[in-house]
């Protein structure tokens, strides 16, 4: 599989259809990335066009030797996610008298790095495995449900969902560590 | 919650293989679900590459021909290292809208940058063959509706035959129809007579 990294060198001499496989890469973890930060789905789609014009025009300053592409990536899309953010005229919100139980900025930081490190390997993955990942999951059904619903065996269930981790544990440690 | 055990099943796997699987499973429901796709982000954009050139306004379509011809003009002519750029370097700006204008032998080209946290948007405008005024007359650009200056946008003077300014506006383009440049006098604070339109 080529990497993302050679893709981005690739879009920076202008090829188009490393730039088309960088957006099936990235598309859905940009716009998830841009939902949990923006909160709109209108302006989230904003953000992922924002972001794929800037991968575009910038490619050229990514350097291999510096990390893989994943995290240079990842600093685009947020750039272009925070800009905007920063649009929207934002009303002073009260200063809270005590501690809240939500995620500070660094507990949601890494919280959004882990998603789109997930949400990206996700999509390298065959349709029938993350069909079987996103049921199980993401939906609340049991393996055996999972079965019923696909209309497969259990073990085949187990099979591709074992099949499907794998995958991902590799696709994790490839790109990104 | 969804059990590793439950998903994953058996004992068969090593212990490496296993906590190599567990580990996968905890990332999996840190992430939570991928979003759906809007069908407008199933495509990637058409066009990345280059800055848009806008029709802006809705220009009749013998017009927008028009400004065609200018702005090839124009790129032929910044290609060729012409007079119209001069010693400026219109590329260090971050385009990503181009209007074209024109008005008798006077052409230009007007640079959309992209809109700050504030809302400005920052623009350059590049003129091409504007008669020099004397002082201390100037030229104006505003947005327009129907062809009549309505908004402000900058004011600048030519002093060559290639002139480029660094303008910002901060209003909502959509409310407008297109860009004209006036000529204005000293103390005129009404537009003068258009001389460069979209």
């Amino acid at each position: 599989m080529t990497s993302d990294g050679e893709l981005i060198q690739r879009a920076a001499d202008g090829d188009r259809s490393a730039f088309e496989d960088l957006y099936r890469r990235y598309a859905r973890p940009v716009f998830g990335l841009a939902l949990r930060r923006l909160g709109d789905r209108g302006r989230a789609e904003d953000a992922v066009q924002e972001t794929f014009a800037s991968v575009w025009r910038s490619a050229s300053s990514y350097r291999p030797d510096r990390g893989p592409g994943a995290p240079w990536l990842y600093a685009v899309a947020r750039n272009a996610i925070v800009d905007r953010a920063r649009s929207r005229t934002e009303i002073p919100a009260d200063i809270p008298d005590e501690p809240t139980a939500d995620a500070g900025p660094a507990d949601q930081a890494e919280q959004n790095w882990v998603a789109w490190r997930v949400h990206r390997s996700l999509e390298e993955l065959p349709e029938r495995e993350r069909e079987v990942i996103a049921l199980a999951y993401w939906s609340g059904l049991s393996q055996s449900e999972v079965a019923e619903f696909l209309g497969i065996p259990l073990g085949t269930v187990k099979t591709r969902t074992r099949a499907a981790l794998m995958r991902l544990s590799e696709l994790l440690e490839e790109d990104f560590e | 919650m969804t059990n590793f055990d439950d998903v994953v099943g058996g004992d068969d796997l090593s212990p490496d293989e296993e906590a190599r699987l567990r580990r996968v499973h905890d990332l999996l429901m840190q992430a939570g679900p991928p979003p759906d796709l809007p069908p407008a982000l199933e495509r990637p954009p058409t066009e990345p590459a280059e800055a848009e050139i806008v029709q802006f306004p809705m220009l009749p379509r013998r017009r927008w021909a028009l400004a065609a011809v200018v702005a090839a003009t124009l790129a032929l002519l910044a290609f060729a290292g012409g007079y119209f750029i001069g010693h400026s370097k219109p590329t260090s700006f971050n385009t990503t809208r181009i209007v074209p204008m024109h008005g008798g032998n006077a052409l230009a080209l007007l640079r959309i940058g992209h809109q700050d946290g504030a809302g400005n948007w920052p623009m350059q405008l590049e003129v091409n063959n504007l008669p020099r005024q004397p002082k201390p007359q100037y030229y104006e650009l505003w947005l327009s509706r129907n062809g009549k200056p309505v908004a402000p946008c900058g004011s600048f003077r030519v002093n060559q035959r290639n002139t480029t300014v660094q303008l910002s506006v901060p209003y909502n383009f959509s409310r407008f129809d297109g860009w004209v440049v006036t000529k204005q006098g000293v103390k005129e604070r009404a537009p003068g007579p258009v001389v460069m339109s979209t």
